[in-house]
C-alpha cells in the first residue's frame, strides 16, 4: 500500500528556486506545503570551517554526499542532488540581465523575445536581492538599470582590482563591482564576508544558501520538507487534465511507494531534472510526456559560452587577495543598435597566469631551489590580468534533453542525455563575435602599456537553462510567462528551465525573480 | 560501488602506482585500515615516509635561502599533509561535471620507494648516502630521476617524484607566494575588512 502524503502544494525540488518561491508563498497564503528533495542534508554549517580545509588542501568535495550515485547522466549537468540544490555551492555572483536579453528578435532580429520584459521582472529582481542579501555597487544608471539601490554595500576592491578598474578606464569601459551574495553587513543575519577566497565553501556563513532560509521556513511550522524521495512521475486526474499526484520512492525504503497529492505542483527541480521529469510522466494520453503538446519539453536548451583572454601588464599585482571578486561592466549587454548581433558582458579579475612557480626554465631545465624562487620573482615583476566575456547565443529547436534509454538509475528510469546546439542564425554569427570580442581584448591590452597574452573560447554552455521555455503561444512554448503549464493548469514550472534563452550574466537572480513572480500566481489560485 | 570493491581498487591502484612488487594478499585492506574503519575507530592515520632522507631531498629542492626552521617547517608541513591525505577521496566536482571525480591512490609506498632509490643510487655511483652527497650531486641525482612532463610544477598529490611533491606543496603555498613577492598577500586566509585597500604590507625574507 503507497505511503500517501497531502498538501495544498506540492514542490518538486529544494534548490534556490522551490526555497524561495515557497517562502513568498508563505507569506502570501496559509497553505500546506510539502517539499520534496531527492537527496538528503549536505554538510551543515558548523562542519564547512573543516571542510573548506580539505578542499584547500586537498582539492576534496565539501559537500558530502551531495549526490545520488546512479542519478546522473550524459552532458553538461550537475551531479548536486541535495537539500539547497547547486547554489549550496555556487559563489553567489547575482548580476541581472539586461533589457535586451528579453527583446533579443524585436531590437536585434534573432532569437525569440520573451513573453516578460525587464521592467515585468525588475521588482522580483529587488526582491530575490532582499531575501538573499546581495551586496552591489550601482553602476553606470543607463548600463545598470535598477529601481532601488542593492540591499547592502559591495565587497571591497582589492588593491589589485582598484589598480584594474583604473586600467578599463583607461580603456573607455566603465566597471563597477560584481554582485553577489555575501553580506557586508550582518543585517540579513548572516557574518560579513571575510573574503577567504573558497566561496564554494563558504566558511564563515557570509554566503547565501538556500539550506539558511529553508531551515527557518521548516523551524517555524511554514512547510514540510521530504528528503531522500525521488520522484519518479506525474500523474494525471482520470477525467481531466489537472495533475493528481506525484509518484516517488522512497530511497530508504525503495519497497514502498510514495505518492503526493496536492491541488497544486510546483516542479522546481532545474534546467536538467524538471523537462526529464515530465518527460519520465508520459502515458496514454500524453505519450510525449507532460506538458508537451507543443513537443518542445527537452527543447531549447540554452546557456551562453564565453571568450576570454590573459592579459600581461606593466603593473605591480599580488594577486591572491581574494581572486574570487571581480569587476563588471555591461556596457556591452547594452549597445544600442547593432550592425551585427553581438552581446556579451565583460569582466577582469587578477591574474596568475604565467606567473606562478615552474620546475622547467625558459631553458628547458628543471629547477631548484633558490633558482626557482628567482624565475618566479623575475615573472612577477609584471602583471597578468583575466578578461573574460559571457556572450549570448541563440539556442536552435534540437538542443535537447531526451532520455537515454541505455543509461537507467537503478528504478529503471532512463536518464538525460543533453547536447546543446546552437540556432544556424547564431552560429553563422559566431567567428564575428570572437573575432570582436579579441579586438576588444587587444584595445584595453594597448590602452593598458601591455599586451594579450593568449584567448580562449569555451563552448560549455555555462549557467545551462531552458528546456520548459515560457511564451504567450502553447504552440511555440511549454508555459506561460508564470510558468503555468499551457497544458495543465495546476502544474508550475519554475526557474531555469522557463528561460528562453541564457543571456549573457548568470542565471540565477533572473530564474528565481521569475519564480518569485510566478509564487505570486500560484497564490493567486490558491 | 561497494565499500569492499572501493577499498580493493584503492589499495590496488596504489600498489601499482608505487611500482611495488606485492602478493594479490597485499591487495586487500582489513576493515581496520580502510578509511571508512579508520575514521569509525577513530584512529590516527600511519602514512610517513624516511625522516632524514625527506629532509636531504629538502634541503636539495627548498630555497637556499630559507632559514633551518623555514626549511623544517616546509617539510613538517609536507609530512602533515601526507599524514591527512585520503586515497581516492572524491574530489570538488568540476563546473558542470556529468561524473564524479575522484582522487589519486595514496602515493606514499611509491615515494617512499623513490627515497629508497636514491640511496641505493648514491651507494652505487658514489659509495655514499643520499644524505651524504653534497647539494650539487643531490640535484644531478635528482634530475635524473624527475620524470613531471610539463613547464610547470605539478598537483601535490599527482607527482610523480617525492621531490616534485615537496617542491609542489612548498611552492604552491600561501608561505611562499608572500616570500616570492615580498609582501604579506596571506592567499586563502579570511581577512577582516580593516585590511582592505592599499599595497599589502612588506614581509622579510
Amino acid at each position: 500500500m503507497p505511503r500517501r502524503v497531502e498538501s495544498d502544494i506540492c514542490i518538486i525540488g529544494s534548490g534556490i528556486t522551490g526555497i524561495l518561491a515557497a517562502e513568498r508563498l508563505t507569506e502570501l497564503v496559509d497553505a500546506d506545503i510539502v517539499m520534496i528533495e531527492a537527496g538528503g542534508h549536505t554538510t551543515p554549517v558548523r562542519d564547512r570551517v573543516e571542510k573548506r580545509r580539505r578542499l584547500v588542501e586537498y582539492g576534496e568535495n565539501p559537500w558530502e554526499g551531495d549526490h545520488i550515485p546512479d542519478q546522473g547522466g550524459t552532458g553538461l549537468m550537475y551531479r548536486s542532488m541535495a537539500v539547497g540544490g547547486c547554489a549550496m555551492h555556487w559563489d553567489g555572483a547575482t548580476p541581472r540581465f539586461s533589457p535586451e536579453d528579453f527583446r533579443q528578435r524585436s531590437l536585434y532580429g534573432v532569437g525569440t523575445d520573451w513573453p516578460v520584459d525587464f521592467q515585468d521582472l525588475e521588482p522580483y529582481y529587488q526582491d530575490f536581492e532582499e531575501r538573499v542579501g546581495v551586496a552591489g555597487e550601482q553602476g553606470p544608471p543607463e548600463y545598470d538599470p535598477r529601481s532601488a539601490p542593492y540591499p547592502m554595500p559591495p565587497l571591497p576592491l582589492s588593491y589589485n582590482l582598484e589598480i584594474l578598474r583604473e586600467w578599463g578606464a583607461s580603456a573607455d569601459i566603465p566597471f563597477w563591482t560584481q554582485p553577489w551574495a555575501k553580506a557586508t553587513t550582518t543585517e540579513h543575519g548572516r557574518a560579513v564576508c571575510r573574503r577567504c577566497d573558497t566561496c564554494h565553501v563558504c566558511p564563515t556563513g557570509a554566503k547565501f544558501t538556500p539550506d539558511l532560509t529553508l531551515d527557518r521556513l521548516i523551524a517555524g511550522g511554514k512547510l514540510r520538507l521530504v528528503t531522500e524521495t525521488l520522484v519518479r512521475r506525474l500523474e494525471l486526474e482520470a477525467d481531466s487534465d489537472r495533475v493528481s499526484r506525484a509518484m516517488a520512492v522512497d530511497r530508504n525504503a525503495p519497497d514502498e511507494p510514495v505518492e503526493f497529492y496536492a491541488s497544486t505542483f510546483i516542479l522546481a527541480a532545474g534546467y536538467c531534472w524538471s523537462p526529464h521529469l515530465l518527460l519520465l510522466s508520459a502515458d496514454g494520453r500524453y505519450p510525449d510526456g507532460l506538458a508537451n503538446s507543443s513537443g518542445l519539453v527537452g527543447r531549447y536548451m540554452s546557456g551562453h559560452p564565453y571568450m576570454s583572454a590573459q592579459i600581461d601588464l606593466p603593473f605591480e599585482l599580488y594577486p591572491g587577495m581574494f581572486e574570487t571578486n571581480s569587476l563588471l561592466s555591461r556596457m556591452y549587454a547594452r549597445p544600442g543598435p547593432l550592425e551585427r548581433y553581438v552581446r556579451h558582458d565583460l569582466r577582469i579579475w587578477d591574474s596568475t597566469a604565467g606567473r606562478q612557480a615552474r620546475l622547467r626554465g625558459d631553458d628547458g631545465r628543471i629547477h631548484f631551489g633558490d633558482s626557482v624562487m628567482d624565475d618566479w620573482r623575475a615573472r612577477t615583476r609584471r602583471s597578468s590580468a583575466r578578461v573574460r566575456g559571457y556572450y549570448d547565443v541563440v539556442p536552435d529547436r534540437d538542443s535537447t534533453l531526451t532520455l537515454d534509454a541505455g543509461n537507467r538509475n537503478r528504478w529503471g528510469d532512463p536518464l538525460p542525455r543533453i547536447q546543446f546546439r546552437e540556432a544556424p542564425e547564431s552560429a553563422e554569427l559566431r567567428q564575428y563575435t570572437h573575432d570582436t570580442m579579441i579586438a576588444l581584448f587587444e584595445r584595453m591590452a594597448r590602452a593598458g602599456g601591455g599586451s594579450v597574452m593568449s584567448t580562449s573560447f569555451s563552448p560549455t554552455m555555462e549557467h545551462p537553462c531552458g528546456g520548459c521555455r515560457m511564451g504567450d503561444d502553447p504552440a511555440t512554448s511549454v508555459v506561460d510567462s508564470h510558468g503555468r503549464s499551457h497544458d495543465h493548469e495546476n502544474l508550475f514550472v519554475i526557474g531555469a528551465p522557463t528561460h528562453v534563452s541564457g543571456g549573457c550574466a548568470n542565471g540565477t537572480p533572473t530564474f528565481t525573480a521569475l519564480s518569485l513572480r510566478s509564487a505570486a500566481e500560484v497564490a493567486r489560485g490558491v | 560501488m561497494t565499500p569492499d570493491r572501493r577499498t580493493f581498487l584503492k589499495h590496488s591502484t596504489a600498489a601499482l602506482s608505487g611500482g611495488m612488487l606485492a602478493g594479490p594478499e597485499a591487495l586487500y585492506e582489513t576493515p581496520t585500515q580502510s578509511p571508512e574503519g579508520r575514521r569509525a575507530l577513530g584512529a590516527r592515520v600511519v602514512r610517513a615516509l624516511d625522516a632524514p632522507l625527506l629532509r636531504a631531498v629538502g634541503d636539495a629542492v627548498l630555497p637556499e635561502s630559507l632559514s633551518a626552521n623555514q626549511r623544517e617547517d616546509a617539510i613538517a608541513s609536507f609530512e602533515l599533509w601526507l599524514e591527512g591525505f585520503d586515497p581516492v577521496a572524491e574530489l570538488r566536482h568540476p563546473y558542470g561535471g556529468d561524473v564524479v571525480p575522484y582522487g589519486p591512490p595514496d602515493p606514499t609506498p611509491g615515494w617512499s620507494a623513490q627515497l629508497e632509490a636514491l640511496d641505493l643510487i648514491a651507494d652505487a655511483r658514489y659509495q655514499a648516502t643520499f644524505g651524504e652527497l653534497d647539494r650539487g650531486a643531490r640535484r644531478t641525482l635528482l634530475q635524473e630521476q624527475i620524470t613531471d612532463p610539463g613547464e610547470g610544477l605539478p598537483s601535490t598529490a599527482r607527482a610523480r617524484h617525492i621531490a616534485t611533491a615537496l617542491m609542489a606543496h612548498y611552492f604552491g603555498s600561501p608561505v611562499a607566494t608572500d616570500r616570492c613577492y615580498g609582501v604579506a598577500i596571506r592567499r586563502l586566509e579570511c581577512r577582516s575588512n580593516d585590511t582592505v585597500g592599499g599595497r599589502p604590507p612588506t614581509v622579510g625574507s
